[in-house]
């Protein structure tokens, strides 16, 4: 996919105008400006506590930023929910809880039902749909506790499918995956792609990326470089992300941290 | 004895019956959702906050409004005093882990501790005073079902309906709330909205339940149904259902059995003063059914796990033996000396698996202590060997572990593999003939 130019049309998907997170008082995520046009596949790359997670979910509003706004298709995201799928990291959710899996597929349809609207059969056909997309049908009415890490993120992924939404964000997708789930993954995010949908995926393996993705977003707090990878995916920006100058940001960061809690 | 319909008509059982049936269809419901969301502690936390706001309500009620006298004004004034007070622990708890960044568990603790302290030290200070209205707020501290009259059926029917069509009409998304609250919030639902009015139907719950059950007894009646209910289903909707199931039932044999095991025992035993008091009879119900549902749920439960366990167990000394007996000598006789040579099961275990296995079909006793395969335990044996022999090739070939470390594990997993993952395994391997250790691997049994 990276030998490609992007599908990439004119049209912006994602925007995010100087967008900064603090915790406490120390940031977590600095002035990041970034434009991501529509029909592209971006991997957001970046050492262990870049904010990563923390961008889009800035992004989707789940963490309020203390300046900067985001937008999507040239709107605010509570105009075009619909049309923006998440799906989360494995680990934040419990695995035990009651429901099977076709149930949790479902939940991808809840925010279109609206309120004390309850699924029915043509949510019930979409969810069985999409789990045969990602090769699931078979496990429709088990537990959700019975399945494996690989299988619990198609589920997860199909849940996203089903919202048929224009722009998705994934959350470390490939991590704890098997080798098939994460193949079944990129191809599937290589469908969407095609169909022109934007995919954002936060992604820590580097030498996966030139095969992965055919935009890269660079961060270490601050945006490194975003756009094309082919373009930005070299060392002397890598260099940067992950260079020895960012050991002393940390340190200092910590130091503010306690600081301003008077810890020290 | 009386026929449980007794129980809905007689004027004077009726009310608690009833109402203790409503109270723990209510709690029972929300109590569903508090322990999914792994908040159990909060209805004891609450429970306890709800004390002082009782005495308050009773003060309030005496002295602003003076001359009332347990009358259903002074009962209304208790709830409300319960529910503020109940509220306002619950802010406090939240003040402590958002803003003074206290662990929850420890804030839970703190709430529970400082409302019973202010309730207690009031209290005893009202036991001299107001003796009165002292054994009228001990009704709430210990639970007192029995004088509950047709006005409370009436309170608790309106609160517990609330309580069941709020959880209906919300039910998609406290779901979604709940298993993945991230997902529920970008997908336009408002969290805070209904995690709000889940807290009002908790504390309603809590502070409903307290004059049935009491104090301390509350949270039982929050956790017990749903910790049952969950053993039974792995579906949401179903667990509702159950939990509500359970609750009612065990609102009424509570009554049930504090009547009639009362009048037995005081029949038995006429000057051993032998009471037994409503709330704690639900709640011992309620555990009673929780217990059942630990041991005895089909899929969940420790019996049937156990069971399950010790059939798996009996399974692989079985396949041993089988394996053992065609590795001695597959088509011909095998003595009792050969086999005890390389199992070292105990002997009348052994004996009790041989004897099985000639049940089975698998073998026959040519003579004492003298066996021969059948063909069926041929195909059996050869089957297990096969599994042990493939999963050792796929460990090291596809996974690349050292031929000489896989033995072990594959003891484990040929009695595991199933058919589906045999034909997996096969077609992955190409259908192989060999395993690493240069032995051949038998051919696939199975049909098709």
């Amino acid at each position: 996919m990276g030998d490609t130019e992007p599908l990439a049309s004119d049209k912006v998907a994602v925007q995010a105008f100087q967008l900064t997170v603090n915790y406490d008082k120390t940031p977590v995520l600095w002035d990041i400006s970034l434009a991501v046009p529509e029909g592209v596949l971006l991997g957001i790359v970046g050492p262990n506590g870049a904010g990563k997670s923390t961008l889009i979910k800035t992004m989707l509003g789940l963490i309020k930023p203390i300046s900067g706004s985001v937008e999507f298709l040239a709107q605010p995201l509570r105009k075009v929910r619909n049309r923006v799928a998440y799906v989360p990291q494995r680990e934040t959710v419990d695995w035990d809880f009651p429901i099977t899996v076709l149930d949790l597929v479902m939940m991808g349809r809840y925010g279109s039902l609206g309120f004390c609207r309850w699924p029915g059969k043509k949510e019930r056909h979409l969810a069985y749909h999409y789990l045969e997309k990602v090769g699931m049908e078979r496990y429709a009415d088990r537990q959700i506790s019975q399945l494996s890490g690989g299988q619990q993120q198609r589920v997860f992924l199909a849940r996203a499918l089903v919202q048929e939404a224009d722009i998705y964000f994934m959350d470390e997708p490939f991590v704890g995956v098997d080798l098939m789930t994460e193949k079944v993954l990129i191809e599937l995010l290589g469908e969407l792609r095609s169909q022109g949908k934007t995919i954002f995926v936060v992604h820590h393996d580097l030498n996966t990326v030139e095969a992965y993705f055919d935009w890269v977003a660079l961060l270490n707090v601050r945006l490194i470089a975003c756009g094309p990878t082919s373009q930005v995916f070299h060392s002397s920006n890598l260099e940067s992300t992950y260079g020895k100058s960012h050991s002393l940001l940390d340190e200092a960061v910590k130091l503010a941290q306690n600081k301003s809690s008077g810890m020290i | 004895m009386e026929s449980p319909l007794f129980y809905f008509t007689d004027p004077v059982l009726r009310g608690p019956t009833i109402a203790c049936m409503l109270m723990c269809l209510a709690s029972s419901l929300v109590g569903v959702m508090v322990y999914l969301r792994k908040q159990s502690l909060l209805g004891e936390s609450l429970s306890h906050a709800a004390y002082p706001g009782v005495l308050g309500g009773v003060l309030l009620g005496v002295f602003v409004f003076a001359g009332l006298d347990e009358g259903p004004l002074l009962a209304a004034f208790i709830l409300i005093g319960a529910f503020l007070s109940a509220l306002l622990g619950l802010w406090i708890i939240e003040i402590l882990t958002r803003h003074l960044s206290v662990r929850n568990d420890a804030a839970l603790c703190f709430v529970l501790s400082m409302a019973f302290g202010i309730g207690i030290t009031a209290a005893s200070r009202l036991q001299f005073t107001h003796t009165q209205l002292y054994r009228h707020v001990n009704i709430y501290f210990y639970g007192q079902a029995a004088t509950m009259t047709d006005l409370h059926v009436l309170v608790y029917a309106c609160i517990s309906l609330l309580v069941v069509a709020l959880i209906s009409l919300m039910y998609k998304e406290l779901q979604l709330i709940t298993f993945d609250r991230d997902f529920a919030s970008i997908i336009g639902i408002r969290t805070k909205t209904i995690d709000t009015a889940l807290f009002i139907l908790i504390v309603l719950a809590v502070v409903v339940g307290i004059r049935s059950v009491g104090v301390v007894l509350m949270s039982a009646m929050l956790i017990a149904p749903a910790v049952s209910a969950r053993q039974w289903t792995n579906r949401l909707s179903v667990m509702l259902i159950l939990a509500a199931l359970f609750g009612l039932s065990s609102g009424f044999m509570g009554n049930y059995l504090s009547v009639e095991l009362g009048e037995y025992f005081s029949n038995k035993y006429p000057n051993e003063n032998i009471a037994l008091p409503t709330g704690p009879m639900i709640v011992l119900v309620a555990m009673g059914i929780c217990f059942v549902s630990l041991f005895l749920a089909p899929e969940r439960g420790l019996l049937s796990r156990l069971g399950r366990i010790f059939l798996f167990r009996y399974k692989c000394i079985e396949e041993n033996f089988l394996k053992a007996l065609w590795r001695i000598n597959a088509d011909g006789d095998v003595t009792w000396l050969d086999l005890s040579r390389r199992m070292d099961t105990n002997r009348i275990l052994a004996e009790l698996v041989l004897f099985q296995m000639r049940i089975k079909g698998y073998i026959f006793r040519k003579s004492f202590n003298v066996y021969q395969l059948t063909g069926q335990g041929r195909q059996r044996a050869t089957h297990v060997v096969r599994l042990h022999r493939l999963w050792e090739l796929y460990l090291v070939d596809e996974i690349g572990i050292g031929a000489e470390k896989v033995h072990r594990n594959a003891e484990e997993m040929e009695h595991i593999i199933t058919p589906n993952l045999e034909k997996r395994l096969s077609e992955l391997l190409k259908d192989p003939k060999v395993d690493p250790h240069q032995q051949p691997i038998p051919p696939s049994t199975q049909k098709g």
